[in-house]
């Protein structure tokens, strides 16, 4: 009997709109075992606290900087109580409130310092890494400087250096950890350029007569992205502790302006020597989750799509079963 | 062999001369930070007290109101004669505050290596080598967990607990005053020199001084570790000679401890120099929680006080250092990998 | 088969020896560190936050210095414990003549290395502070002194400028401590590193910058032995680990600086004296008077009717520093409530309000405030956030805070800012030095204040030499003072150490003269 033949028309693949996305995501829904779990745990700590920082004046029970509330004032350094679920300062603010302000300030700031450092070491890392010459040797020189710089007594200069121009906010403290970490990034994406630059299918790219933008643009940008949000995740982590550590020096951001974790620890250490606990403890801790959060999200992504660490899901094969079926 | 030979003589004279213009850039970009910062060392000193004329005599006798190339070339021909400065604040030679301070550090550093090290790499090794198991987990989260907390809030829990609380360790300073008071000084490392002159109870008191700020800075490094040597840990038992060795018939556990384990840690040396840099940024933040005297702590009064003379000398000695450093960690390392050669 | 290198279990095994050596060790040592901690009862061990930038006196302006160089050096003139202005080691001193002053020297001192003070030392010492000009400022306090001439090897003669009555107090600052000429260049301050040599009943045995200074007792001191044989002050960088040496008798007494929540915590802790005296330190907010809104009287008039001198007092400092109505603070002759009596105890909303409206000023009135968060104590952040507070809550002002770390803030003062917080301890403890620095034109604060009635009140307040004509004019320039309003005095700090119990001699110490004397200290 003859099967009726199908016309089957050559279609080239079809390019849905998200296919690379879908593409990119496929490893994290093969993802299993631990990976996953801390994948997920991470998203769920880092969204919580975003969700905190969003929503900061709605979930807040009190401002960052209110010692009152109608005409009651606000006893000094008070233990923990209904009124004030995790007690007072030494300025009779809510404990409370400051760690959840806090939260939007560290992501605010964060957000913006990840913003400007991708902006400004990822097509640097680029053209860097794609030119070469002199150009990249001078680049090389300067991010290797600022490298082995220690990077908290960078951070400490640059914020006072622009406190004076711009005064000490969000974006003083965010370009103050930009610097810091432009290095980074410029020398992860320099590195893996100058790796996939020397592939045969640029070659061929640049053989075909693609010019330089052309080929950046098309095959090198993607290739070298994908390192991109682990290394964003696991820079947000550090850059919340180098914050924080500016803020503990006194460098960080005006605390009238803002709530900040790090302020509010180093105003508790002299609480410490007195026994009051509660003022250093709950900032310390919501800094130890979020950090925690962001880099088990990083490492889950990086075991989920770094190819060296993933794991396939390896279909189990029932070696009596498929026996039998040889047998026949 | 001879041909190894000249191209890792070549290595070295390009290594070597790609330092000064690093170090030059370091020092620049230091000299110009301190100077265009707002804020000098004269009117943090005298500022609220004398008038401004006052100010302006002494920074003129000083000669902070020259032109500022004028100021850089007496920096570095300065530095050039080996003259790294006498701070301006408290008067003292920069080679003294890094003979003492920096001893200071160095004990703390050491310590804190010891601590890394021990709870680090063990806990490390043993996470990836029983990847994805119960004892993984423990130690890749409490690696993580570690690494999240900052130094000064661990810091501050201990000062709570074994300060406060409990009384059982000091929670400041290299060692009690009377023991500061009467130990000789020979190499300014306090444990040496306490074990030089045969002075036990120096030395207990001294320990028992060290105990809380080498764990809390250690622990806080050892986060670092357990995650790099787990991970090189995996990749190795994922190599082809590993396979080769199980193929062979050798036993898991010798596989996994002469093999595996010894190629994981080669990057452990590249790692701990790189460390270096970033372990000062560390013991700043310990010093202060601490109090103890140490460079890192020195240099952020010193910042505070603008007082250039001291950061600028610091900076310049540290960043050699620091070069040093990593010059010899690449010499051993291409020593080691031919392919790292220029 | 050989193994070689090392394995797991080696490294493991060698972790827990290493684990169980210093637990072994710690159990040991806290089992002994009583012993430790008992030392000879003879050492006073003080700490403190303050820094020291020289000990050779001619380098040195700060409290930190003096206080590190007070056990060693001494000066013709001195305080003695109730602030009596007393010879020290000179005998007598007088006025002959309004610029003449001449001192009869102590016979038979000797140096700390057994050479014996004349004339010539005194002399030296005097001429190379004015000499070195060191970047300190110390020089400024001499500017007066034309000459100084021996007269004979026991007695000096100062030739001044101009009449000046306070001469005798300035004798008693570290511009006028004696030094060995034989030890001391006349060209550069003595390095910290090198012999410091004075006629002080302590002798400097060993300083470790910014940790320790070790002082034992001066054998061959011409006066009465110091109560301690040695004595070691232990320099901290954060007062809460002060506080925590303090509670483990690490260290036996600490004198400046605690935060107000430590002092708190210090009053009740078992063991731990809180030792309070008058003090001369005070506390004051500067407006530039050029700049708006501050150019006009009435907004600095208003302020001064609502500043909330008794909050801050209370809440703030918990009943450590008391309310100041004049740059003068009480306890010093010449001083009058000029504040009070102008613009009343405790603030007023409705005579603020009453001064804006008379002055035709729309409310609120947008003010900054400036004030520095760690230089005077990390407080000063409580102490401005309650000053914010008490100008908004009467509904006539709206205040922005702004900080700046010291380094910057004293760099800018009334040049940038137009209200901002300082503070101020004395040269030497008379009402002209918390007049003339502030109220003359072109004073250090730079807030533009300048009124010939003014100067012309302080000119003359300086060339009275008859002590109640003094006073009298004095009282005229505070009354002044407080109605220009340029500056607002609001709090004087008490003087005040913290010990544990077993320390005496601290509470004959505390006294307006504003020094620490070490050898009255002693413990049991």
């Amino acid at each position: 009997m003859a099967v009726e033949a199908q016309e089957y028309r050559i279609r080239p693949p079809r390019r849905t709109p998200l296919a690379g996305l879908r593409r990119a995501l496929v490893p994290i829904a093969e993802a299993r075992g631990l990976a996953r779990f801390m994948l997920w745990l991470g998203a769920g700590l880092t969204a919580c606290f975003v969700v905190m920082a969003v929503f900061a004046p709605v979930i807040a029970p009190y401002r960052f900087d209110q010692y009152q509330s109608g005409s009651n004032r606000f006893s000094q350094l008070a233990h923990p109580s209904a009124d004030h679920l995790l007690g007072t300062t030494v300025q009779s603010t809510d404990v409370l409130s400051r760690v959840i302000w806090g939260a939007q300030t560290e992501l605010k700031v964060v957000v913006i310092a990840l913003v400007f450092s991708l902006a400004v070491g990822v097509p640097l890392g680029l053209i860097s890494g794609y030119f070469s010459g002199p150009l990249d040797r001078a680049l090389v020189l300067l991010m290797d400087a600022l490298f082995a710089f220690p990077y908290l007594i960078l951070a400490i200069v640059i914020a006072f250096l622009l406190s004076g121009g711009i005064g000490r906010g969000v974006l003083t403290a965010a370009i103050a950890i930009t610097v810091v970490y432009v290095p980074q990034y410029f020398r992860v994406v320099r590195n893996h350029v100058i790796s996939v630059r020397e592939e045969p299918y640029v070659e061929a790219a640049r053989a075909l007569g693609a010019k330089p933008p052309t080929i950046i643009r098309r095959y090198v940008f993607f290739n070298v992205v994908q390192n991109v949000p682990v290394i964003a995740t696991l820079n947000a982590a550090d850059a919340i502790l180098t914050l924080a550590a500016l803020g503990f020096l006194g460098y960080g951001i005006q605390p009238t302006d803002a709530a900040e974790w790090g302020y509010d620890i180093n105003r508790a250490v002299s609480d410490a020597a007195s026994g009051i606990w509660w003022t250093g403890l709950f900032p310390g801790l919501a800094i130890v989750l979020l950090v925690t959060g962001l880099t088990l999200l990083g490492e889950g992504l990086n075991e989920t799509v770094n190819p060296v660490l993933r794991r396939r899901p390896i279909a189990k094969v029932d070696m009596a079963s498929s026996m039998e079926v040889a047998e026949v | 062999m001879a041909s190894q030979g000249t191209s890792l003589k070549r290595y070295a004279v390009t290594r070597l001369v790609l330092v000064l213009p690093m170090v030059l850039l370091l020092l620049t970009l230091v000299f110009l930070l301190m100077r265009v910062a707002p804020g000098n060392p004269i009117s943090a000193a005298l500022g609220g007290h004398a008038p401004q004329a006052v100010i302006n005599q002494i920074s003129n006798q000083l000669g902070f109101d020259k032109p500022l190339y004028a100021q850089y070339g007496n920096y570095l021909w300065d530095i050039v004669r080996g003259d790294f400065g006498t701070t301006i604040t408290d008067r003292r030679p920069v080679n003294e505050i890094i003979a003492t301070n920096g001893a200071a550090t160095l004990e703390l550093t050491l310590a804190a290596m010891v601590v890394a090290v021990l709870v680090g790499i063990v806990l490390g090794l043993v996470a990836g080598r029983f990847r994805d198991t119960p004892i993984d987990v423990g130690g890749r989260l409490f690696g993580i967990v570690i690494y999240a907390m900052p130094v000064f809030f661990l810091g501050l829990l201990a000062q709570l607990v074994f300060g406060s609380w409990l009384d059982w360790l000091p929670t400041s300073d290299q060692a009690s005053p009377l023991t500061q008071a009467t130990l000789e000084t020979h190499t300014n490392i306090f444990v040496l020199d306490a074990l030089i002159d045969g002075n036990w109870s120096a030395l207990w008191d001294i320990l028992k001084h060290l105990i809380l700020p080498a764990t809390t800075l250690g622990l806080v490094t050892a986060g670092i570790f357990i995650r790099l040597i787990r991970v090189n840990v995996i990749r190795t038992l994922k190599d082809d000679y590993i396979e080769a060795a199980r193929a062979r018939g050798i036993s898991e556990r010798a596989v996994v401890y002469r093999h595996a384990f010894r190629n994981a840690l080669v990057p452990v040396i590249t790692v701990v120099g790189l460390q270096l840099a970033q372990l000062l940024s560390g013991a700043i933040l310990t010093e202060t929680t601490f109090n103890w005297p140490g460079i890192g702590h020195e240099l952020v009064l010193y910042i505070e006080n603008r007082d250039y003379a001291a950061v600028q000398g610091i900076i310049v000695i540290f960043a050699l250092v620091v070069v040093a450093v990593s010059l010899l960690i690449d010499f051993v390392n291409a020593f080691i990998d031919p392919r790292i050669r220029y | 088969m050989n193994r070689r290198g090392f394995s797991l279990r080696t490294v493991v095994l060698a972790g827990l020896v290493l684990v169980g050596v210093v637990a072994l060790g710690t159990g040991a040592a806290l089992s002994s560190s009583g012993s430790t901690k008992r030392a000879s009862a003879s050492v006073l061990v003080d700490g403190t936050t303050d820094t020291v930038t020289n000990i050779d006196p001619a380098g040195e302006y700060d409290y930190g210095s003096f206080t590190a160089s007070f056990p060693i050096f001494q000066g013709l003139l001195g305080y003695a414990p109730g602030a009596k202005v007393i010879p020290v080691l000179a005998t007598k001193c007088s006025f002959k003549g309004t610029k003449t002053y001449f001192c009869a020297l102590r016979k038979n001192v000797k140096f700390h290395n057994g050479d014996p003070m004349t004339s010539a030392d005194v002399k030296w010492s005097f001429d190379r502070v004015t000499k070195i000009k060191d970047s300190s400022g110390i020089y400024t306090l001499l500017t007066n002194i034309k000459s100084v001439t021996p007269a004979g090897p026991y007695g000096v003669t100062f030739h001044l400028k101009q009449a000046q009555a306070v001469f005798p107090l300035i004798l008693t600052t570290s511009a006028g401590f004696v030094v060995d000429h034989k030890v001391y260049p006349n060209n550069k301050v003595q390095p910290n590193s090198s012999e410091q040599v004075g006629t002080g009943p302590y002798k400097l045995t060993k300083y470790t910058p910014g940790q320790q200074a070790v002082y034992e007792a001066n054998s061959d001191y011409w006066g009465p032995k110091p109560k301690s044989d040695s004595l070691i002050i232990r320099y901290f960088s954060k007062s809460s680990t002060m506080k925590l040496s303090l509670q483990r008798g690490e260290i036996d007494m600490a004198f400046r600086d605690f935060t107000p929540t430590e002092l708190a915590s210090l009053g009740s802790t078992k063991g731990i004296t809180v030792h309070k005296g008058n003090g001369v330190v005070i506390r004051y907010l500067v407006f530039n008077v050029t700049r708006a809104p501050f150019d006009n009287v009435a907004v600095r008039k208003a302020i001064a009717y609502l500043f909330p001198r008794q909050t801050i007092a209370s809440k703030i400092y918990h009943g450590n520093v008391q309310p100041l109505y004049s740059m003068v603070p009480s306890g010093l002759p010449g001083h009058i409530d000029a504040f009070k009596t102008a613009y009343g105890a405790s603030p007023s909303t409705a005579k603020a309000k009453a001064a804006l409206s008379a002055a035709g000023v729309t409310t609120p009135v947008s003010i900054d405030l400036w004030y520095t968060p760690s230089h005077y104590g990390d407080a000063s952040a409580d102490e401005y956030a309650e000053i914010k507070r008490a100008l908004e809550a009467s509904g006539l002002f709206k205040v922005n805070l702004q900080s700046a770390e010291w380094a910057q803030y004293s760099d800018a003062l009334g040049k940038t800012y137009s209200a901002f917080q300082l503070g101020w301890f004395p040269d030497f403890v008379d009402a002209e030095d918390y007049t003339a620095p502030f109220y003359s034109t072109d004073n250090f604060t730079s807030n533009g204040y300048s009124s010939k009635a003014m100067d012309a009140l302080l000119s003359k307040e300086k060339a009275t030499s008859n002590a109640e004509a003094r006073y009298g004019v004095l009282v005229q320039i505070q009354k002044l003072a407080a109605k220009d309003v340029p500056i607002i005095p609001y709090w004087q700090g008490k003087m005040i150490a913290v010990s544990r119990s077993n320390v005496h001699g601290i509470d004959s110490t505390l006294d307006p003269s504003f020094l620490m004397r070490f050898w009255l200290i002693s413990k049991s």
